[in-house]
């Protein structure tokens, strides 16, 4: 139905460039989330999709078709605001039916969508209210019936959900996903909310002043961050990133730096001492006795979630996370001896921020 | 129990006393603001042998004036002039001002903001200078003398625009954008989706407008060299050189309220919330 293809797509605005060569590649179906700090260019790209902002440069396709000087009506897509922006002098019904009076469908083809869409997300007794007599979960949905009931080919929603309280953004977010996976329509949709972009994307685009980061699905950008920042970013409490040098002691890898002798795993000549940024997630590292511990430090808070405790500690200069289920039987003041599995260990390359991914030894006995 | 009861009351008092001062400063400007308009009524009921007195109630009550006012004048006449005078000035002024204020709101276009400086300036410009090039216009036109000629030159106001500018900066983007993605061009989303909404800033503008155009006398006393075509003219008929005709010139002054005063009581709620609104923003 729609694959969108997006090309090296770039926004400046004066000095600042808001998207930068953005290209990703978003298949029929697919349900991506495209996900980064406020300011980092996530909701110009959605408007540049949507064609309320011209690209600066590069294309846009939608199923093959060069859409990018496209109006934003012949586009076939629809979007719901983070506002909502639904017309506060007509009735849920004239809302809804506004595109397709605006398309001068006819009378009754118009009354039946309207009434198929209102079945489907149970606004049904509410056709006659106005958006102002709504609650926020209410006039969402409304929203939502208004792209919904032209049937287009995606789906663009910018930050639908974060006008809503706690409680109704897990249940609408649950209820977006099954109407995705109803539709089987592509969904593109902007959060700066991580668990809602782990929860209900196909995959994830993070996105960092204008560029993009990586893409993949949730557990790819989870257990693989592609840059420090993806690492930083997704994950509560963020992953602790350390500075170390690399040793190979007897064909094995050893990330050393004050308080740090943490085995990485099998390396190459090439790769010892060179610099790296080690980072480790907080429900990956264990507690172990201090004085042989690979990582050894101070802790400096620990917070009570209830079922589990996070404590903060500080190994050489850099803060580590560590988690596990209450009590940890650690408090602020107490020195800390941490531990990891190598295949949990990654590696970045602190110029640049990149993952470094080891490449299978030469030597590996998997081929005999 | 006592306590509090006892606090209540502490409170009540204090809470009241304000709101009578206020209730009786406002009362006082009240009674300031209508009284004029009382003694024009006052007095345009009065016999005319009384027509001096100074007693606040008009009694007994007389028609002698509104007689003499309707023999004098023509005016139903004066009234449907009058108002199609001011109803299209305020029509024209409201439309022109609409799709300014929509095109400088709405639109991003290359010397946007000289324009609309332009367009502000033309307000300070005082209404003695463009009288006579406006005149001579009109006369090459060959509309001196008739109502189109009053109206003509009126059309476009800097006013208008600037007001409904501003209300249509205020205007939520996102509902244009969500238009433009529903499949609305930008003429439809004007009327489909902007001037539903801005209904109480267009209906308190619209007075406004309407109110200048039916009071404005000296520009329409140029134009329409006969003294009987609008009301404010005919006002003039009343005045001599040996003195006022002070009863039908108040009778007929009345009469000249009435439509304004009409208009205000059936559009009150709008216009109130039009100003309170421009005045919130």
């Amino acid at each position: 139905m729609s694959r969108i293809q997006i090309e090296g797509l770039t926004r400046r605005f004066g000095q600042v460039t808001a998207v930068d060569h953005v290209g990703i590649d978003i298949p029929d179906g697919d349900f991506l989330v495209l996900l980064g700090p406020s300011g980092c260019g996530k909701s110009t790209l959605l408007r540049m999709i949507a064609g309320l902002t011209p690209p600066s440069d590069g294309r846009i396709l939608l199923d093959g078709r060069d859409i990018t000087h496209i109006p934003p009506r012949d586009r076939d897509l629809a979007m719901v605001f983070q506002s909502y922006a639904l017309y506060p002098h007509l009735t849920v019904a004239r809302n809804i039916g506004f595109p397709l009076r605006a398309r001068r469908r006819p009378r009754t083809e118009i009354d039946s969508r309207v009434e198929t869409v209102t079945r489907v997300l149970g606004l049904g007794e509410l056709l006659t209210r106005r958006p102002r007599e709504l609650s926020g979960g209410q006039r969402q949905r409304v929203a939502l019936a208004r792209a919904l009931v032209r049937d287009p080919g995606a789906f663009l929603l910018d930050e639908p959900l974060s006008n809503l309280d706690a409680t109704l953004r897990t249940a609408t977010r649950a209820e977006l996903t099954e109407l995705h996976r109803r539709l089987g329509s592509t969904f593109v949709h902007v959060t700066h909310d991580q668990v809602e972009a782990m929860t209900m994307a196909t995959r994830i685009a993070v996105l960092n002043r204008g560029r993009l980061e990586q893409v993949g699905t949730p557990s790819e950008v989870y257990d693989a961050p592609a840059t420090t920042f993806v690492a930083g970013f997704i994950g509560s409490p963020a992953m602790g990133l350390l500075s170390a040098r690399l040793d190979l002691v007897d064909g094995g890898l050893y990330a050393r730096a004050e308080g740090v002798d943490l085995p990485v795993g099998p390396g190459d000549p090439e790769d010892g001492a060179r610099q790296v940024l080690v980072g480790v997630r907080a429900e990956h590292l264990a507690l172990v006795a201090p004085s042989t511990a690979p990582l050894r430090g101070v802790v400096r808070l620990v917070e009570n979630l209830g079922s589990e405790e996070v404590a903060h500690c500080l190994v050489g200069e850099a803060r580590l996370t560590v988690r596990g289920p209450r009590p940890l039987g650690l408090a602020a003041g107490d020195s800390v001896g941490l531990t990891t599995d190598p295949e949990h260990v990654h590696l970045f390359d602190p110029g640049s921020g990149r993952r470094l991914v080891r490449t299978p030894t030469p030597v590996t006995a998997v081929q005999s | 129990m006592t306590t509090s009861r006892a606090m209540t009351a502490v409170l009540s008092v204090g809470e009241t006393r304000r709101p009578v001062l206020g209730h009786a400063a406002l009362a006082v400007l009240g009674v300031v603001c209508i009284f004029p308009i009382y003694w024009l009524y006052a007095t345009s009921f009065r016999a005319p042998e009384d027509i001096y007195s100074l007693s606040p109630f008009p009694w007994p009550l007389s028609g002698a004036n509104y007689a003499t006012a309707f023999q004098v004048l023509d005016i139903g006449g004066l009234l449907l002039n009058t108002t199609v005078m001011a109803v299209g000035i305020a029509l024209g002024q409201l439309l022109t001002g609409l799709l300014a204020g929509y095109a400088f709101a709405a639109w991003e276009f290359r010397g946007k903001q000289l324009l609309y400086l332009v367009f502000v300036a033309t307000w300070l410009v005082p209404f003695q200078v463009t009288m006579i090039p406006n005149y001579a216009l009109l006369s090459q036109l060959g509309v001196l003398n008739t109502i189109a000629g009053v109206v003509l030159p009126s059309l476009c106001s800097a006013l208008g625009v600037i007001l409904l500018r501003q209300h249509m900066q205020g205007f939520p983007t996102e509902l244009l954008e969500a238009a433009r993605l529903d499949g609305r061009g930008s003429w439809a989303t004007l009327w489909t989706v902007v001037v539903p909404n801005l209904r109480p800033a267009l209906a308190a503008l619209g007075i406004l407008l309407f109110v200048n155009a039916w009071n404005e006398y000296f520009w329409p006393a140029l134009v329409l060299q006969r003294s009987n075509a609008v009301l404010q003219l005919g006002l003039r008929s009343f005045m001599g050189s040996e003195g006022n005709d002070w009863g039908p010139m108040m009778a007929t002054a009345g009469m000249a309220c009435l439509p304004v005063l009409l208009l205000y009581l059936v559009l009150q709620k709008q216009i109130v919330n039009g100003f309170v609104r421009s005045g919130l923003k």
